[in-house]
């Protein structure tokens, strides 16, 4: 296999090279302005040349980049993370009216459901962990369980939008977008914030808004690649207009000498100099992105421990391996979609979770150990999760057959977890009620986990602002916000 | 918002303020005394700005009743509990005084804190935080859970809970309240009872349940015997400001434009580049640093600068023969006459005003982004406007206050003047609004449309950041909340969070009444027009389906009668008659005859699909057809206007921004800082017996009064902007303490003034910026003036500029001869590619410009969004300006833009026909406005000899692409291709 692309090494060959003020400008603020991003007591200085060039974070940060396993649907912590033995002894008892107001759909509300599934300690830490997640279950000194997150909204279009953006509407700029914008990117032939969703499924619900740039400036909006086909949007031309090699090579030459010609009448118009290295940044793109995305680059010991090959988690596992080849090559932030609503099981959840953990649980894991052997956990945090839990009563319609019961949404306690860039491993925070229905200990909020995610890029969550309107518009907008500190070592 | 966030450093250091032993703490029994122990200290420190007349943030610190009367945001001292006393808050948290001098002490903060510790104790005992139950306390609660079914719209159970006397005074079943007896008041009973509000009916009429605290203070108003308080709104009266002062008065951008002398450019050189008084004001500042002007440009960059600037489009190659033939005297001044003069000119200014508006085609804050199916009707009229040359103060007028100006409720026709006034009031409608769905159709949802229509209002006309001040006094500009809500006062005739009317039905998610914040005054034409264009659509739907069917038939009968051949020939006469007589009317013998043979004489549809892939593929495409058709035939027409409805609801300030903690009572007004404080805002209905309050006529009046101090300003500082590049006011929306001041302050006034005495021309203005000699300069960088002025401030040179997104793709359509000219009109729709790619569908005669494509808030054109289109949230107020990768890429790879070259070396090709000579000087003509060097000319050429050969010994074999294409046109796209990505296409000089 090749070698990774050292990071910075793309920033050290182009600052020598022939585009050198260009890439300057292209990517250094200090010839345009302040920065107005950020910056503490200063007035806001307009700001209106945008750029993904890497930035200084406001301290030394723990993590260079983040893959987001986006679990979306939302994973039952109740069978996964948090077991409840309350639940085993409760099985059947009706909670109804102190979760009325969480149940989407009363009408099939049943009672407490015990989770199918057995739980074990694992690790030194002795983190529990459901069998359903034997890969996961090896890993748990790696990572710390957050069991007491909780979201506002019991339905998935406001609750996603929640945990993109902090808020509930959509519109506004998802956290990847406001970490590309924050810290820009360490490598210019690759997006700084990769959407790597599920190529045999539709988009996840919310689709593209789950990773608009809202306010922010289009190009801090996360980037599909595809693992097909092109890999980003019009990256190359489509089939039927791809052009001889030898043709594209005339076209490419020709237009390098019409730009020099029309820059050299235009001395100092560093604008024209900053296109024609977009130009050439854009070439190279058709090679990186390409070989970022090559897992055929791997051997065959590496796709295996994923899951390569084996139908159940190929499709999965393919993707974990190329966020982590992307994040190598410096990729800010790589969000990785799961299938379709595999999480939500609102009915059949005997089966449909398995499939949902089979599908999942060895890639994850090998992405951890993966990361971990290359030296890259270190700098990489790792987060999994979705945007809610699911309710600890069951789910099925009267007279059902409880086999067939599933779990409806719950927003009120639910588990994710980290690892990674300075996690504390085996740490086990908050904790739901008894019956795993509520976060009520060490609860953290959506913004709370926003601003720890951004305490370990080195942002503070107040000091990453976007001036519009007068306003320092923030991720974490104007709530009492707390980074959660306790899980890092 | 600091403060929020500070409240656990406040908490942490207050406990340490607070240790056994800290030598911080001047310890005094219980805590001290207010009058002696704590008020010297506010009056020293905070005095400044919150006594003695002063009351910033409407704060009163130098007594001991304003203490205890609190702020704009509510109480500011809870005894017993410093750490919940947003007065200790702000002093430890170091946000006040917000300039960081004369800060209190540690010690002074000690000795504030461990008196609220200790009880806040004043001489005369308790701190007595001073509650008096009114009906303040209760209307609001009222008016944001009851009065949409008790109210003026409706009374039911004849019970109407707006006043207090028609409180007591109940309804059907008697008296709602029983003062001083909660328990036995029905008004408590239903609501804890959860009888009221409804529950049924919560969703429908976009409101909730009573919460458990605003039954507490229901209870405890009926429990203090339901006292009523003469309440009047807070307006401005002909006293003084307590709230804003005189020196706040004194900045720049609040006091009136005064028109400055010109000044006299004593340089003889640069006296000779003076062709307006613009000239001299630039020369002057010039001159100060040594510095002068660029040489005046050559005509070919002149034109093309003035074309993309006024119309957004390269100009023409007659265009431009006309302007170098001309050379008379004044030929300049014909040329910008006449791009002054294009209707694309409408176009391209009108686009600039949509972004301020916030111009979109779908509702947005949801994920459905419902459609706004009228509301391009807005879009053109401000077209019409620009081209019109409306003038400005008129354009505002309509726009605020249309509905108001003319009477268009008793009207018997509806002239199109009527109607455009009508339409005009669009621009205060296309903020993101998601109350069409009940399920967010509350106050909190409501009230985010007022504040967006309140920020589109203030960063594109007033170029001031107000949106603070919805939650509390503006830290950096005297802007209290209270004039914050002055305006919303203002808007509550028309937009009324108590009484609202939804914007637009949402399938699936609208369920109520109340829909359709939409007019039907549309004049007879438009009316016309809009059914014309419904039956057209349906005319073309129905013969399309008629072609379908014609053709079916034939097959059909194709079918049987082939079928009837392989039959004995006695027998096909009877067998078609059978055929023929429709089933139920058949006789018995035909009868027999089809149970025996129709099942082999005919064939289904489905059947016949199966059979004839011609068929399916024409059925198909012909049922996709009627589809998109069916998705274009335009709604009924409608205005999506703004109107005042009359009777609007009290308006009160909403502490912290929050609906459920609502201040006091505030009528309409502006921001006091703008007027000389002592005059009351006056308005009244706009004609005797109209419902509507007059309130926005008011404010779009005081808006266009001559000594307005900042919408003269504002705007011309817009125009400078977009054809100069830059502000004189850099920060374009904000003219405020936080904003930048202007590099040029007399040349912005004389701009101003000189607006305003053109009365209100834009064109006047584009005339007088476009021919003074600072426009006509090159645009060519000078390495000594750089070092003195890196920026460019003064205008040493005319700078260089990137295409907006539009204009690369109107462009980029212009040249290759693809553009579908139409003006106005429903938008064009768009497809979206599965893998993201949004493009605008193509029609008959090509594609057409920009803003006439569906700008749905989530599917953008991809090519408008890759060049910094950004999301109306709620508007734009200047466009980021990025040079990234992706915008190579697009332009490099993107289908349609492949298409498009394809299709500009057709449209050489048809000019010049094959010569390579002819070819390489039409691309320049067409693509460049110029002929192309000699070195240019043969680089292309030999690049056409190069592409060519390649073409024809790589011919692409089969596939999609048309193996029938001459190699040397193949060369030519390739060419073609490369000159609309070259630098030179791109930039303007």
């Amino acid at each position: 296999m090749t070698q990774p692309t050292p990071r910075r090494e793309f920033f050290r060959s182009a600052a020598d090279g022939l585009y050198g003020t260009a890439l300057a400008y292209l990517f250094g603020r200090e010839l345009y302005g302040g920065s107005g991003l950020l910056a503490d007591d200063t007035q806001p200085s307009p700001r209106r040349l945008f750029d993904l060039a890497p930035k200084q974070p406001h301290e030394p940060p723990r993590a260079k980049a983040i893959i987001q396993l986006f679990m979306q649907g939302g994973p039952s912590q109740v069978d996964l993370f948090d077991p409840k033995p309350t639940l085993t002894r409760h099985h059947g008892q009706s909670v109804f009216k102190e979760l009325a107001a969480d149940v989407s759909s009363p009408q099939s509300a049943g009672g407490l459901m015990r989770s199918p599934w057995s739980f074990a300690r694992h690790g030194e830490s002795g983190t529990w962990v459901s069998e359903l997640l034997p890969h996961t279950a090896r890993q748990v000194d790696r990572i710390a369980v957050v069991r007491s997150m909780y979201n506002t909204h019991p339905n998935h279009e406001p609750a996603l939008y929640k945990i993109q953006s902090g808020k509930l509407l959509p519109g506004l700029p998802s956290f990847g977008s406001w970490v590309a914008y924050g810290l820009g990117s360490e490598n210019q032939s690759l997006p700084a914030y990769v959407v790597l969703d599920d190529p045999q499924s539709r988009l996840p619900v919310n689709e593209i808004q789950n990773w608009q740039s809202g306010y922010l400036p289009p190009l801090y909006q996360g980037t599909r690649m595809r693992p097909t086909g092109t890999p980003i949007l019009n990256l190359t031309p489509d089939q039927a207009r791809k052009r001889p090699e030898q043709i594209v090579e005339v076209s490419r030459n020709l237009l390098a000498r019409l730009d020099r010609i029309h820059k050299k009448q235009r001395p100092g118009q560093l604008r024209l100099d900053a296109r024609i290295a977009s130009y050439e940044l854009a070439a190279r793109m058709q090679m990186t992105a390409s070989d970022a995305l090559d897992i055929k680059q791997e051997t065959k010991a590496t796709q295996q421990r994923y899951g390569i090959g084996d139908p159940t988690t190929d499709n999965y596992a393919r993707r974990c391996i190329m966020a982590r080849r992307l994040v190598e090559r410096g990729v800010r932030i790589v969000q990785i979609y799961t299938r379709g609503q595999m999480w939500d099981n609102h009915s059949n959840i005997g089966s449909s979770l398995v499939n949902a953990c089979k599908h999942t649980d060895q890639p994850v894991a090998a992405l951890l150990d993966d990361l971990s052997e290359r030296g890259l956990l270190d700098d990489v945090l790792v987060v999994w999760g979705g945007e809610f839990g699911r309710l600890p009563i069951a789910q099925l319609k009267p007279g059902m057959d409880l086999k067939k019961a599933g779990r409806d949404h719950g927003p009120a306690g639910f588990s994710l977890w980290m690892a990674g860039a300075g996690i504390r491993g085996g740490t086990v925070y908050g904790a739901t009620d008894e019956i795993g229905y509520k976060a009520v200990e060490n609860r953290v909020s959506v913004a709370d986990w926003h601003a720890t995610m951004l305490h370990a890029m080195g942002m503070h969550h107040e000091g990453l602002f976007f001036d519009r309107h007068g306003l320092r518009e923030r991720l974490t907008g104007v709530e009492e916000v707390r980074v959660v500190k306790e899980l890092f070592s | 918002m600091r403060i929020f966030t500070r409240f656990l450093l406040v908490a942490v250091l207050v406990s340490l303020l607070n240790q056994p032993g800290t030598t911080l703490v001047a310890a005094a029994p219980k805590g001290g005394v207010f009058e002696t122990d704590v008020l010297p200290i506010l009056l020293a420190r905070c005095g400044r700005c919150h006594a003695k007349g002063q009351r910033k943030g409407r704060l009163d610190l130098g007594t001991l009743v304003g203490v205890r009367r609190g702020s704009e945001s509510g109480a500011i001292v809870v005894p017993g509990k410093p750490e919940k006393s947003p007065l200790v808050e702000a002093l430890v948290g170091g946000d006040m005084p917000p300039d960081g001098k004369n800060l209190p002490t540690k010690a002074e903060i000690a000795k504030i804190t461990s008196w609220i510790r200790g009880g806040a104790r004043t001489r005369a005992g308790g701190f007595d935080t001073g509650t008096r139950w009114s009906q303040e306390d209760v209307l609001p609660i009222f008016y944001t859970r009851c009065v949409v079914c008790h109210g003026s719209r409706e009374k039911k159970g004849g019970l109407d809970l707006r006043t207090r006397a028609s409180i007591l005074k109940g309804g059907q079943s008697g008296p709602a309240v029983v003062p001083g007896k909660p328990d036995q008041s029905l008004l408590v009973k239903r609501i804890h009872a959860v009888e009221m509000p409804p529950p049924k009916l919560l969703v429908d009429f976009g409101i909730r349940t009573v919460e458990a605290d605003e039954l507490d203070t229901i209870r405890k108003w009926i429990a203090s015997g339901a006292p009523g308080v003469p309440v009047v709104a807070d307006v401005a009266t002909r006293k003084d400001d307590p709230l804003v002062s005189n020196a706040d008065r004194a900045f720049w951008s609040f006091r009136p434009p005064r028109k400055p002398a010109v000044p006299s450019v004593g340089n003889a050189s640069s006296a000779r580049r003076v062709a307006n008084p613009i000239d001299a004001f630039l020369l002057r500042a010039l001159g100060r640093r040594s510095l002068e002007f660029a040489a005046e440009a050559d005509r070919l960059t002149l034109i093309r600068r003035v074309a993309f600037d006024l119309t957004g489009l390269p100009p023409s190659w007659n265009d431009i023969e006309r302007y170098l033939g001309d050379d008379q005297p004044g030929g300049y001044r014909r040329m910008v006459d006449r791009f002054l003069a294009d209707r694309h000119y409408g176009e391209r200014w009108g686009r600039y005003w949509l972004d301020l508006a916030g111009y979109a085609d779908s509702e947005g804050k949801r994920s459905a982004d419902p459609i706004r199916p009228h509301a391009w009707r807005y879009r053109d009229y401000v077209i019409r406007a620009f081209n019109a040359d409306k003038p400005y103060d008129r354009f505002l007028l309509e726009q605020i206050a249309g509905d108001e100006l003319a009477d268009y409720a008793n009207a018997k026709t509806i002239s199109p003047e009527l109607m455009d006034n009508l339409v005009a009031t669009g621009f205060l409608r296309m903020a993101p609004d998601g109350t069409g769905s009940d399920i967010v159709n509350t106050v909190v949802e409501r009230f985010e449309v007022v504040v967006d229509e309140i920020d589109v209002l203030s960063s594109a006309v007033l170029g001031l950041t107000m949106k603070c001040a919805q939650c509390h006094s503006h830290k950096y500009d005297p802007i209290p909340q209270r004039d914050y809500y002055r305006l919303v006062a203002v808007f509550q005739g028309a937009y009324d969070v108590y009484d609202w009317l939804k914007p637009s039905f949402v399938p699936g998610q609208t369920k109520s009444k109340a829909v359709g914040r939409v007019l039907a005054q549309l004049s007879d034409d438009e009316q016309r027009r809009g059914r014309a264009a419904r039956t057209a659509i349906e005319k073309r739907i129905a013969d399309i389906q008629q072609e379908l069917q014609d053709r079916q038939a034939k097959l059909l009968r194709e079918y049987s009668e082939s079928r009837l051949a392989r039959l004995p020939d006695v027998l096909r006469d009877d067998l078609r008659q059978m055929l023929s007589v429709p089933t139920d009317k058949r006789t018995a013998v035909q009868k027999y005859l089809a149970r025996k043979f129709e099942k082999q004489l005919t064939l289904t549809v489905k059947q016949l699909k199966k059979r004839d892939a011609a068929f399916k593929k024409l059925a198909d495409s012909t049922s996709t057809e009627i589809k998109q058709l069916q998705a274009t035939v335009p709604a009924e027409p409608r205005i999506r206007a703004l109107w005042d409805r009359g009777e609007p609801s009290p308006t009160w300030l909403f502490r912290r921004g929050q609906f459920n903690k609502p201040g006091h009572r505030v009528g309409p007004g502006v921001p006091s800082v703008l007027t000389d404080g002592r005059t009351p805002f006056e308005f009244e209905p706009p004609r005797p017996g109209s419902r509507s309050t007059g309130r926005r006529l008011a404010l779009a009046r005081w808006l266009v009064a001559p000594d307005h101090p900042l919408t003269a300003r504002v705007l011309v500082n817009r125009l400078w902007f977009h054809h100069f590049g830059r502000g004189l006011v850099e920060t374009l929306s904000n003219f405020g303490n936080t904003g930048s001041r202007p590099s040029h302050p007399e040349l912005l006034d004389w701009l101003a003034r000189t607006l305003i005495e053109k009365d209100w021309s834009i064109k006047e203005m584009h005339r007088l910026m476009m021919t003074s000699s600072a426009y006509r300069q090159r645009s060519t960088n000078r390495p000594a003036a750089e070092q003195l002025d890196p920026e460019n401030r003064l205008l040493w040179r005319m700078p260089l500029k990137r295409m907006e997104a539009e204009v690369i793709r109107d462009s980029i359509l212009a040249v290759s001869g693809s553009l579908d000219d139409r003006p106005f009109g429903p938008p064009d729709a768009v497809d979206v590619r599965a893998d993201g790619l949004v493009t605008s569908r193509v029609g008959p005669k090509g594609w057409r410009r920009s803003l006439y494509v569906q700008h749905r808030r989530k599917h953008m054109p991809t090519i408008l969004e890759t060049f910094d289109l950004p999301q109306m949230i709620p508007n734009c107020v200047e466009r980021p300006d990025s040079t990234v990768a992706g915008q190579a890429l697009h332009l490099m790879n993107d289908p349609m833009i492949r298409s498009l070259s394809d299709a500009f070396a057709e449209r050489v090709l048809k000019d010049v026909g094959t010569e390579s000579y002819q070819q390489v000087e039409r691309v320049y003509q067409l693509a460049l406005g110029r002929q192309p060097t000699a070195q240019e000319r043969q680089l292309g050429q030999a690049a056409l000899v190069e592409l060519t050969r390649h073409w024809r010994t790589n011919a692409p074999k089969g596939g999609k692409s048309d193996p029938g294409i001459p190699p040397g046109t193949r060369a030519l796209a390739t060419y073609c291709h490369t000159v609309l990505n070259s630098a030179a296409f791109l930039f303007i000089d």
